[in-house]
């Protein structure tokens, strides 16, 4: 291979990745974990906080007080999709009720829009068959966000025998889903916000007066 | 080596100097990796000296409780329904478990192995094991529900009850428990006797289940109902640790349908070619067949 040059910003991110690397190669070889002498080997897979949601119980409510709306936390990982694109969709879904955002995703061109309908749909079916939710319809989009995967990296061979390193994307999609009708947002007109502007003049003190 | 060889003078090897060593250019390591990855990580693994432990792939077999309950007792019809004054009520009244030899066989061999077993004695036995066992899941008490119930019972009592709350009560027995049939299966070998023994149970308890969210799916806290039961319980004869153990329940086929669940559930409907339509008003929703099951 011909000798490649590379800027000195590159060598040292290099440094940087191959020590990574070399600690993911020995996890990969299965030595158990107390012989990993670096402590920086991803923890972020094993930890799936937003699944555990699903797990706490709440104790049992008095016959008199208001019904807790049921939750449902579900996530996708490892989408072949980047996270940026992925919140486009995320935010557009937001606060929409279950078979609103179900028929926006299915229409939308995108390829992460056909990821987040499937994970949408099971979360549905999850909530309906494993934690009580009466009405299949009756579930909104209370959280919707996306996160940063594991990336793959590659070369990217540039002119002149340069080459950069390509990173293969990968996102986390997280959704949660309440049991209710969605949330309306208060529209507020021109007159509300003169009127609330008026109040803030009038309520105005003097201080250190007589 | 290299250095001695090019330094002998009879046969010299030409010194290799190394030229361009330094490496100057980087390969993220997963490009060769695909190749490498098959035939290297075994031989890695044992140069390291990790031993990795021997899995065997077998499916695990309980022999510590039978797999069902063998010749189910069929409750007569109308048990604990019918008044004292009809004709059926008195032969209710008056049927004991002596008429029947296959129990009392079956009785006379538990006392072979178990000297102290008498049936009076075993059904208030029976009973309290029933609360404990009850007691125990509502509190979700692994060790103890395990010591009271069988392994074939356990998956039965707890599936789907892990992030629910139960809140059951035992408020007071109507009539005294009875043991109704026993019988002494045996599994694999003639010798390895397992003994399961019916008993019926006419009693008031209190059950509400709660959800993962505390809103009430079935049942009710304060209103007590009216409980008939035939429970079995089980035993490994051979084993002299072995205790009596709740194995199973029978539900008659005469049993009063359970009350339904506080949530609206859907009925998959008739399946439909393209054409046609549903027919609501000759709709009929298929009614499950009275059939006795043991759970």
């Amino acid at each position: 291979m011909a000798t490649a040059a590379m800027t000195v910003r590159g060598v040292a991110f290099i440094r940087n990745m191959s020590a990574s690397f070399h600690c993911r190669f020995q996890a990969l070889i299965g030595r158990c974990p107390q012989q990993l002498s670096c402590l920086h080997t991803s923890a972020l897979l094993e930890s799936k906080t937003w699944e555990r949601r699903n797990l706490k119980v709440f104790p049992p409510q008095k016959p008199d007080e208001a019904l807790r709306p049921a939750e449902i936390h579900l996530s996708r990982r490892q989408i072949k999709y980047s996270k940026d694109k992925m919140w486009y969709l995320a935010k557009m879904i937001r606060g929409l009720s279950i078979d609103q955002a179900v028929a926006q995703l299915e229409f939308n061109d995108k390829k992460g829009a056909k990821i987040m309908k499937e994970v949408l749909l099971e979360a549905q079916d999850k909530a309906v068959k494993h934690h009580h939710v009466e009405f299949k319809s009756n579930l909104y989009v209370a959280e919707s966000f996306s996160g940063k995967g594991r990336y793959l990296k590659r070369l990217r061979y540039h002119g002149r025998g340069m080459c950069g390193v390509m990173d293969k994307v990968y996102c986390h999609y997280f959704v949660k889903l309440v049991e209710g009708p969605p949330p309306r947002t208060e529209e507020r007109t021109g007159l509300d916000e003169a009127r609330d502007y008026v109040q803030k003049l009038r309520d105005r003190t003097i201080i250190h007066s007589l | 080596m290299n250095a001695e060889a090019s330094l002998d003078l009879r046969h010299p090897v030409p010194l290799s100097i190394p030229v361009r060593t330094k490496k100057r250019y980087f390969i993220p390591p997963a490009v060769g990796m695909k190749s490498k990855m098959e035939e290297n990580i075994e031989a890695k693994i044992r140069a390291a000296g990790v031993v990795v432990k021997q899995e065997y792939m077998e499916r695990p077999i309980n022999i510590s409780c039978t797999a069902g309950v063998y010749d189910a007792y069929i409750p007569p019809e109308g048990d604990a329904r019918l008044s004292t004054l009809s004709k059926e009520g008195l032969k209710q009244r008056t049927e004991q478990i002596r008429q029947s030899a296959a129990s009392q066989l079956a009785i006379r061999k538990i006392k072979g192995h178990d000297s102290l077993f008498k049936t009076k004695e075993f059904a208030e036995q029976a009973q309290e094991i029933f609360i404990e066992a009850h007691n125990a899941l509502t509190q979700f008490n692994k060790a103890k529900l395990h010591s009271l119930v069988t392994e074939r019972c356990y998956p039965e009592m707890t599936r789907g009850n892990r992030y629910k709350t139960i809140h059951w009560r035992f408020i007071e027995s109507l009539e005294p428990p009875k043991v109704v049939q026993a019988r002494c299966p045996d599994m694999v070998s003639k010798d390895n006797l397992y003994g399961q023994v019916t008993v019926r149970m006419h009693s008031k308890q209190t059950l509400a289940i709660y959800d993962r969210f505390g809103r009430l799916m079935l049942g009710c806290e304060e209103h007590p109902k009216d409980v008939l039961e035939y429970l079995v319980f089980e035993r490994h004869l051979v084993n002299p640790y072995g205790c009596w153990r709740l194995h199973g329940k029978i539900v008659p086929s005469w049993a009063p349908a359970k009350d339904p669940v506080i949530k609206t559930v859907m009925i998959p409907g008739p399946k439909l070619r393209p054409e046609d339509e549903l027919d609501a008003v000759n709709l009929q929703v298929p009614k499950p067949a009275a059939v006795q099951w043991y759970k």
